[in-house]
């Protein structure tokens, strides 16, 4: 398969554009769709780098708040319809250096914000495995287009569990890395101490590449962080120890049952789960995150206020959506944010305001980062016991489209387990556990910070177990004869 | 949260408020209000704030110009709706 989508751009860029078209129409993964736009930008395959050869060729989806130059950023908002990215993201443009190429934008909850991408003002998009049921979110068309076979990969942003989130709903594996590792230069702000562009596939060795190739200190980002010593090709080659276990096998911590609170599906497969880890001579231990439970609020508080200040600078003056007419500035400036801004947008900004408001600012946004420290200090107390931890990605599989089987603030409280990880600032990986009743079921792993290589290798080891399926229909890449 | 309070947030918010979406608002607004308020719970004694992951200081450069790629002024202006020769034209508010 890998060799398909190798050659495809090069070989039969009209065919591949044709079937990616065909299928997208049932799916709505893309918002913009150009194979041919950036095929003569990308590094040439022959120059690429020998050590992420895998990636030279390879088409790519990039979520629509990551900015590609030529295409347009338009965060799924009407306020940004028209925007057209003047420059690359440095992780795209990494990428290209290395010569994959990105085919188009994907469609996504407006400005990352939602479980469903139901919130974009600009698509539909919908479940590859069954199209009554939502794809995930918010990088929702990401993970639909690489469930799909539209593409081999898909860039996403991460800021509660949006990469993690719509991968499980799609069967695909899906990467938050570290806060810092990936420069966010080119992605548009949301909550900046939580935010980390991430990477969906189905292929592990792709996914690894891609982490390893975005990666790395960037000097327009003055967060980001050079990891590249970490080299995690070596790591794996020199197994156990280099990969920091504190025994030969690796120790996997597991939530009490009663701080779980899954379906059906969800809690079988996580047993199931479990005891595949067993029986691949991984030790698996209970441990108590007492924090859990403050997650959903402080990560919501902290969230909100972040987005209020970052939301702040679409005003209609320099760019984006904004009205004919206007009485006087101040109103240019609230009839632009009126109109441009979606139902869920405003609820979180109207949020944000509040919790920042003088006399409620240490009420709620101090103390949801006073407990931020706790949550942090929960992990790295079970991080002394245990290599990394295990727990489902979402407490449920893919709900259905309208929220007519979970209401959006049940959507919200049950990002517990995603959005601890963007609290505590480590790894954290999505990786398909099986099959039921005709959905995929996810679950996550969770690792100290810089600890993606024991990630990665940990889904290794289950993919001998269980090999994640493709959704039905979509088994063969598009365009593949 | 009172109406009065979610029209004083929206104001500072610079968001025009319809009747209809006050209404709807003040629910969900109130919801998650209400959720927030889980976090009084905890005691917060002796924590100090996590602000930031991983940056324990700030990052300096040299104090020299440097080319930031697309940020190039004639390219950053053509992103504006409308332009009067190197002016962003705004519609008539006065």
């Amino acid at each position: 398969m890998l060799t398909f989508w190798k050659n495809v751009l090069e070989n039969s860029p009209d065919a591949y554009e044709k079937a990616v078209r065909a299928r997208d129409a049932r799916i709505g993964a893309f918002l913009e769709f150009n194979p041919k736009r950036h095929l003569g930008n990308a590094a040439h395959k022959a120059a690429s780098a020998e050590k992420h050869a895998v990636l030279a060729g390879l088409p790519f989806g990039v979520k629509d708040n990551i900015a590609v130059d030529g295409f347009r950023l338009s965060c799924g908002s009407r306020i940004l319809e028209k925007f057209t990215s003047p420059y690359h993201a440095t992780a795209v443009q990494r990428l290209m250096d290395v010569g994959a190429v990105p085919v188009g934008k994907t469609n996504l909850d407006e400005f990352g914000m939602g479980s469903s991408t139901d919130n974009s003002a600009l698509g539909n998009t919908t479940n590859p495995w069954n199209e009554d049921h939502v794809v995930g979110g918010s990088s929702g068309g990401s993970a639909a287009a690489v469930a799909a076979g539209l593409v081999p990969f898909a860039l996403g942003s991460d800021t509660g569990g949006s990469v993690r989130q719509p991968a499980s709903f799609c069967g695909v594996y899906g990467l938050k890395p570290t806060y810092g590792t990936v420069s966010r230069f080119g992605l548009v702000a949301y909550a900046s101490s939580l935010d980390v562009i991430g990477a969906l596939s189905a292929d592990l060795d792709v996914l690894q590449a891609v982490y390893e190739v975005m990666s790395g200190a960037d000097a327009f980002d003055q967060t980001s962080i050079d990891v590249q010593s970490l080299g995690s090709r070596d790591a794996e080659a020199g197994g156990a120890a280099s990969l920091g276990y504190r025994g030969k096998s690796p120790c996997l911590g597991v939530l009490k049952p009663d701080q779980l609170e899954l379906s059906a599906e969800v809690s079988e497969t996580y047993y199931a789960c479990l005891e595949g880890f067993r029986s691949l001579g991984y030790e698996v231990k209970e441990i108590s995150l007492s924090m859990l439970e403050y997650v959903a609020p402080v990560y919501y508080t902290i969230a909100t206020a972040e987005a209020s200040a970052n939301l702040a600078r679409y005003n209609g003056v320099r760019y984006g959506l904004r009205p004919d007419y206007a009485e006087n500035p101040d109103e240019l400036v609230r009839l632009s944010r009126d109109q441009g801004f979606g139902p869920e947008v405003k609820l979180r900004i109207l949020l944000g305001t509040y919790v920042l408001r003088s006399g409620f600012q240490d009420q709620y946004y101090l103390r949801a980062q006073k407990i931020r420290t706790a949550i942090r200090q929960d992990f790295e107390a079970g991080f002394g016991e245990v290599d990394m931890i295990l727990t489902p990605t979402f407490p449920r599989q893919a709900f259905k489209h309208g929220g007519e089987d979970m209401s959006p603030f049940e959507q919200k409280q049950a990002d517990k387990f995603t959005a601890s990880a963007n609290l505590a600032g480590i790894p954290a990986l999505n990786f398909p556990a099986g099959v039921l009743k005709g959905l995929p079921v996810g679950m996550q792993l969770l690792a100290p910070a810089f600890g993606e290589p024991r990630l990665l290798a940990a889904a290794r080891d289950y993919a001998t177990l269980y090999q994640p399926e493709l959704a039905p229909g979509y088994e063969r890449p598009a365009g593949e004869q | 949260m009172d109406t009065q309070e979610l029209y004083v947030t929206a104001d500072l918010a610079h968001i025009q408020l319809t009747e209809e979406e006050v209404s709807r608002l003040a629910l969900q607004v109130d919801q998650m209000v209400a959720y927030f308020s889980k976090m009084s719970e905890f005691d917060v004694s002796g924590l100090e704030p996590t602000t930031h992951m991983q940056v324990s200081r700030s990052r300096v450069r040299a104090d020299e110009r440097r080319d930031i790629p697309g940020a190039h002024p004639d390219i950053l202006l053509d992103a504006a709706e409308e332009l009067e020769d190197r002016f962003i034209v705004i519609p008539n508010v006065l």
